[in-house]
């Protein structure tokens, strides 16, 4: 049997990605619910969401230009791309020269960017606020995404996220150097803050006053909000499996043979449940912060990340 | 082994230092107190480790010492003054914490810059962690002087003093027993002292915002 090339098994992991994306978030969910003494939606109520999304007729607001129509498809067609440029079954990745960690981060921003017209364009006053919170966010977690992980790269000697990763199975000592512990702490409270969660975001409540992510996509309907959401879904699992395969990289392919595949995929998938679980118990812990201390928080791990990359870069 | 162990005590200095920046983060005194007293747990978990590697007897009843006098006692000390003297709220210090945490990051490059002709020199496993030691240091004197209650700068004191044991211990592994001792005492009775002058503002101010002692009472 012939073994499966370099393209296929990223084009592979790619519609894995895609189609896990809504399973590992409505599995939060249901941690959460059962958590809390709910009963919780079934794991695969993302899916039903998304089917029905897709299904019904889009409404669009009279006020609403052409960006409103092209966001949805910069927001998806971004993240998507993402998925092709991150470890997340095996590395080195045929699509490594093309990008690295600096696009990945750019290419983040890029449909946050976008999301925030799309919230402006309406000129409705939740899109506009919203906007306005996303972007204060987006100002001060995209520098300590990229920060955290070049306390990675320093240590690798490359920005790309493969060969960082291929570095660390090579020297696992270095797994729980400082500098790793404080990356990983860095990127966890910026997955908490990108991704829309407690205590940053609360992405179980419609309620006006708190609302970031939910008030942005406030005018979007039909497919444009299934667009949106998925996205939304693929980025909390493209996070996870940065941090589950750059700070614990034990599992992830580095030969394309079947059986080294199906350990990959699951390592993976337990790596992500692991994730789910700290983040379903993290977020029944933890209340919301006020608006005005979350630049506090993201000073905490910028600070982490800077200190990460210190303890690397200057003592080696 | 020497690399492991070095990374270690890396690891246990960069706990440590944590702490000491947890102070500059939350603004409860409660939280202050915790991290004061998580701080000094892992601090003789580091003396523990070190005295483990060494052999050293002494390290080990250092690391002890430690952990009875100032990850236990003081800890209940320290909660008790602050259910005396009230307010469970910092007062909005000088300096904003989002400022202030920034602050406490470059302070730490600070001191790899200090520090950076000693560990050229030095020759042992645990070298690597005294920058950070030197940067608790750093963080728990600007914790002193950024903030305005007078509980925070005693627990910002400790810390301070926190520092300086690692540094001690991650220089020369340890110094001789008496000196170390002393300085046990020192900090001890600094303590008690700071105890009653607090007591004092408290009574003369009915506060212990430290900004009121700038001006005079009747």
């Amino acid at each position: 049997m012939p073994l499966p090339t370099g393209y296929t098994v990223a084009i592979a992991q790619t519609a894995l990605a895609l189609l896990l994306a809504p399973g590992l978030v409505g599995l939060i969910r249901w941690l959460k619910a059962r958590l809390q003494n709910r009963r919780g939606a079934p794991v695969w109520q993302p899916y039903l969401e998304l089917r029905k999304l897709f299904a019904k007729e889009v409404v669009v607001s009279s006020n609403a230009s052409w960006l409103f129509r092209v966001a949805p498809f910069v927001v998806f067609a971004s993240t998507v791309a993402v998925a092709f440029l991150i470890p997340v079954l095996a590395v080195p990745s045929p699509f490594d020269p093309v990008g690295d960690l600096l696009v990945v981060v750019y290419l983040l921003l890029l449909g946050t960017f976008f999301l925030a017209l799309a919230g402006l364009d309406p000129g409705s006053a939740f899109g506009g606020m919203g906007s306005s919170r996303e972007m204060t966010v987006a100002a001060l977690s995209e520098p300590t995404v990229a920060l955290a992980i070049f306390a990675l790269a320093l240590g690798a000697g490359s920005t790309n996220l493969g060969q960082i990763v291929a570095r660390t199975m090579a020297d696992p000592a270095a797994a729980v150097s400082p500098g790793y512990l404080l990356a990983f702490g860095a990127l966890f409270v910026v997955t908490l803050a990108e991704n829309g969660r407690l205590p940053v975001d609360n992405p179980a409540t419609h309620l006006e006053l708190t609302m970031i992510h939910e008030a942005m996509i406030l005018e979007y309907s039909g497919r444009y909000l299934a667009l949106i959401e998925w996205a939304a879904w693929l980025k909390v699992l493209l996070f996870f499996s940065l941090l589950g395969n750059l700070f614990v990289p034990w599992g992830v392919a580095t030969v394309l043979t079947p059986s080294a595949l199906g350990w990959a995929l699951a390592t993976l998938l337990a790596k992500l449940v692991v994730l789910a679980v700290v983040l379903a118990v993290f977020e029944t812990r933890v209340a919301k912060l006020r608006l005005f201390r979350v630049p506090e928080l993201l000073a905490v791990s910028f600070v982490l990340a800077v200190l990460a990359i210190t303890v690397s870069f200057l003592v080696r | 082994m020497d690399s492991a162990f070095g990374q270690l005590t890396v690891l246990g200095s960069s706990l440590v230092l944590l702490c000491g920046l947890t102070l500059l983060w939350r603004r409860g005194s409660a939280a202050h107190i915790g991290a004061f007293a998580a701080q000094s747990v892992a601090l003789a978990a580091t003396a523990g480790l070190i005295a483990v590697v060494t052999g050293s007897r002494e390290l080990w009843v250092v690391a002890v010492i430690l952990l009875g006098l100032k990850g236990i006692l003081m800890p209940i000390l320290l909660k008790r003054m602050d259910r005396r003297f009230g307010g469970p709220r910092e007062l909005e210090p000088y300096v904003n914490t989002a400022t202030s945490l920034v602050i406490g990051g470059l302070l730490v490059v600070l001191a790899y810059i200090v520090t950076w002709p000693i560990l050229d020199v030095s020759r042992l496993p645990t070298r690597a962690g005294m920058p950070l030691a030197m940067g608790l240091i750093f963080v728990s004197l600007f914790v002193i002087i950024s903030r305005k209650k007078a509980l925070t700068q005693v627990i910002g004191f400790l810390a301070l003093e926190n520092g300086i044991a690692l540094l001690a211990m991650l220089g020369t592994y340890g110094i001789p027993f008496i000196v170390e001792v002393g300085v046990f005492l020192d900090a001890l009775m600094g303590f008690l002292v700071m105890q009653i002058v607090i007591y004092r503002i408290q009574e003369t101010f009915e506060s212990i915002d430290v900004e009121q002692l700038n001006r005079l009472s009747q």
